[in-house]
């Protein structure tokens, strides 16, 4: 199939410099570019039953919908990419929203308190980080333990209660337009997403996130600070998933000490539906943020078609089985070729 | 003098060993009331926590609290802990309907009263002192109608419906009882969606999606409180506030806060704090021989945007949730 293509480029005048550039990058996003049109023909289902699924409106929605998760799912991938793991992703992103939505009712401006709720993320970040890192103790023990204060102190904050945000003009953040035209969601996601992509793909620093993940060992004997490498990405992790939150907060105006309990393993699922391995080594934003996106129109396609929620996570957990399947016959055709 | 000396140390230690004798005689009377809560991450449960402590003090008794974070095995544990550090009476909101038969069996070998508070006891089971619940039927077809009478109002007739979870028994009254009123009032229920997490950010999903579904509905009906929030930030996106009517069953100051913004037309109460009044006082009625009322299903009342700061709609609210919300 390949073949045919190049061919057929080719008689559309292109250098073979071109072409083989071409092949390079869908050689390198072979996994996104099926995620891409497993999404699209998802949609295509759902629009054939329901074809305002199919509309810009509904587009809107679901990149809305989803803006928080692809970016908590961005984060969750650099620990993923190392060989690690962050359960608490969810709880740091409740925390986020009660303790900027506290900081708010206590007079702080929307900017301020939004400063402690990423540094909720700091906080958590750099405590995972240094316990991975620095105490040795693996990352599931360690960030059970924070997704279990962050979540308990989520709690502890509010007492227990929703809170408004009392800030009118917090909406901005999430809904508002720095650039005109572009939802901020979607200029946020796109940011990261290119900047984690370039990180991950064309820098030094962000090679050795693979090379860690691949085999920490050998990273350490080629002189890869290992220890430091895990550290930036829990950070990393913890500082997404606040911002997640924030964005989430900005979106319905309300902090709930619950609003991330679902979220923590939908990231893990799209980081794992885009194709990084829980082993580490493998992944790109692009994938992590196409995972995203396919949780997202498989919940939003469940709603519309009006089948039982509780139905979602089974779909899900198939599209993480057929995407496992999928990238290990990719990975396994072409270690055979 | 050394004789008198020993009348008076006689005489003082006989006072103060008898108001040892009858602090001790309060203490043993003084009665403990225990509050079941299923989890505690649900203001519900905390309101009704706070009406069973409220009644407590005021029939001075002491109270304590166990969580049983949404397990059966929990709630049976706490349900022991709590028998076995003496307290005399037990206000339950249980993890669920089901969850109770083993419950009740081991609390009546216990001789212990306990009352249900916001969920009801299994069906048939008859062993509890007294079940302090919401009319979930009668409120359903109360807010069906209103949410038909919404919906005509604004020129349709078509309705969603964010839902509890079905397996709940509560749900599937409301549920009942709103079918009944649609179908009577010539209503069509055109996608109903049960929410899974209970939470906002889950209501503005489901809203947005079903309102992409389905356009031309005209009124939502909400089963629980977030939903309300979630369908009325919804409609301010979609710039259909006072278009699309919103009635929503719980209550709780966002919700109120929206009932006045008039981005929500109704809300239907229901009486957390009341509940755990009520349910307190009928288990002190039983330790005290009092009469004793078995099963209460307390109407949730409800209010309009218009009549949101009346005195009986205050009145009502004060049933609802602890003042400092």
């Amino acid at each position: 199939m390949t073949h045919t293509t190049t061919q057929g480029t080719q008689a559309a005048g292109q250098t073979p410099c071109a072409i083989r550039h071409r092949e390079s990058i869908i050689g390198t996003y072979r996994t996104e570019v099926a995620i891409a049109v497993a999404i699209a023909l998802l949609a295509l289902a759902v629009g054939s039953q329901v074809p305002q699924a199919l509309s810009w409106g509904n587009f809107a929605n679901v990149t809305q919908a989803g803006a928080p998760l692809i970016i908590m799912s961005l984060g969750v991938l650099l620990v993923v990419i190392t060989g690690g793991i962050d359960l608490s992703v969810g709880s740091v992103f409740s925390l986020t929203g009660m303790v900027t939505a506290q900081a708010m009712a206590y007079g702080y401006g929307g900017v301020a308190a939004s400063m402690f709720g990423l540094g909720v993320g700091l906080v958590f970040g750099s405590i995972n980080g240094f316990l991975v890192t620095i105490a040795g103790l693996a990352p599931f023990v360690v960030t059970l333990i924070t997704f279990a204060v962050a979540g308990s102190l989520a709690f502890i904050v509010t007492n227990g209660r929703s809170m408004p945000i009392p800030d009118p003009d917090f909406w901005l953040l999430n809904s508002g337009s720095l650039i005109p035209g572009l939802p901020n969601y979607i200029l946020f996601c796109l940011v990261l997403l290119v900047a984690i992509e370039i990180f991950l793909k064309k820098m030094v620093a962000g090679r050795w996130f693979y090379a860690v993940g691949s085999s920490a060992a050998a990273a350490y004997l080629l002189g890869i600070p290992v220890k430091r490498t895990k550290f930036f990405a829990y950070v990393a992790s913890s500082l997404l998933a606040s911002f997640s939150g924030l964005l989430t907060i900005s979106y319905i105006l309300n902090a709930e000490s619950t609003a991330g309990s679902s979220l923590m393993l939908q990231a893990i699922a799209a980081v794992v539906i885009g194709g990084a391995s829980l082993l580490g080594g493998t992944g790109t934003a692009v994938g992590a943020v196409l995972g995203a996106l396919m949780i997202t129109v498989i919940q939003n396609g469940v709603n519309l078609i009006g089948i039982n929620s509780f139905w979602q996570g089974s779909v899900t957990g198939l599209a993480i089985l057929i995407a496992v399947v999928i990238d290990r016959f990719s990975k396994s055709r072409r270690g055979a070729g | 003098m050394k004789n008198k000396l020993t009348t008076a140390l006689i005489l003082t230690a006989a006072i103060v060993g008898a108001g040892v004798g009858l602090t001790g005689v309060q203490a043993e009377e003084k009665k403990t009331v225990a509050y079941l809560a299923p989890s505690l991450d649900i203001s519900y449960w905390q309101w009704v926590g706070y009406g069973v402590k409220k009644k407590a003090e005021e029939l001075g008794m002491d109270y304590v609290e166990y969580t049983s974070e949404n397990s059966p095995a929990k709630q049976m544990d706490n349900a022991r802990t709590a028998v076995t550090k003496g307290v005399d009476a037990i206000v339950i909101g249980p993890v669920s309907s089901t969850s109770t038969p083993p419950l009740l069996a081991y609390l009546k070998s216990q001789n212990i009263p306990i009352a249900f508070a916001g969920i009801g006891p299994q069906p048939g089971q008859t062993d509890y002192t007294s079940s302090v619940t919401a009319n979930n039927y009668e409120t359903g077809k109360a807010q069906g109608s209103f949410v038909c009478k919404l919906a005509k109002d604004r020129g349709g007739s078509k309705v969603g419906m964010l839902s509890l979870p079905q397996d709940r028994e509560n749900a599937q009254k409301y549920l009942k009882g709103a079918k009944e009123a649609f179908a009577t009032d010539g209503c069509e229920l055109a996608q109903m969606l049960e929410t899974r997490g209970l939470t906002v950010n889950e209501a503005v999903t489901q809203a947005n999606d079903m309102l992409t579904a389905h356009p031309d509905i005209k009124a939502i009906y909400g089963m629980y409180d977030e939903a309300g929030t979630g369908a009325a930030k919804i409609l301010e996106t979609r710039g259909l506030t006072g278009k699309v009517g919103i009635a929503v069953a719980d209550g709780s100051p966002t919700t109120i806060g929206l009932l006045k913004a008039n981005a929500i037309q109704g809300i239907f109460f229901q009486e957390a704090v009341g509940q755990g009044l009520d349910g307190t006082q009928q288990v002190f009625n039983a330790l005290t021989d009092a009469p004793v009322t078995k099963d209460l299903a307390l109407v949730m009342p409800l209010v309009t945007a218009d009549k949101v700061d009346s005195p009986e709609a205050k009145a009502v609210v004060a049933r609802v949730f602890p003042p400092s919300n």
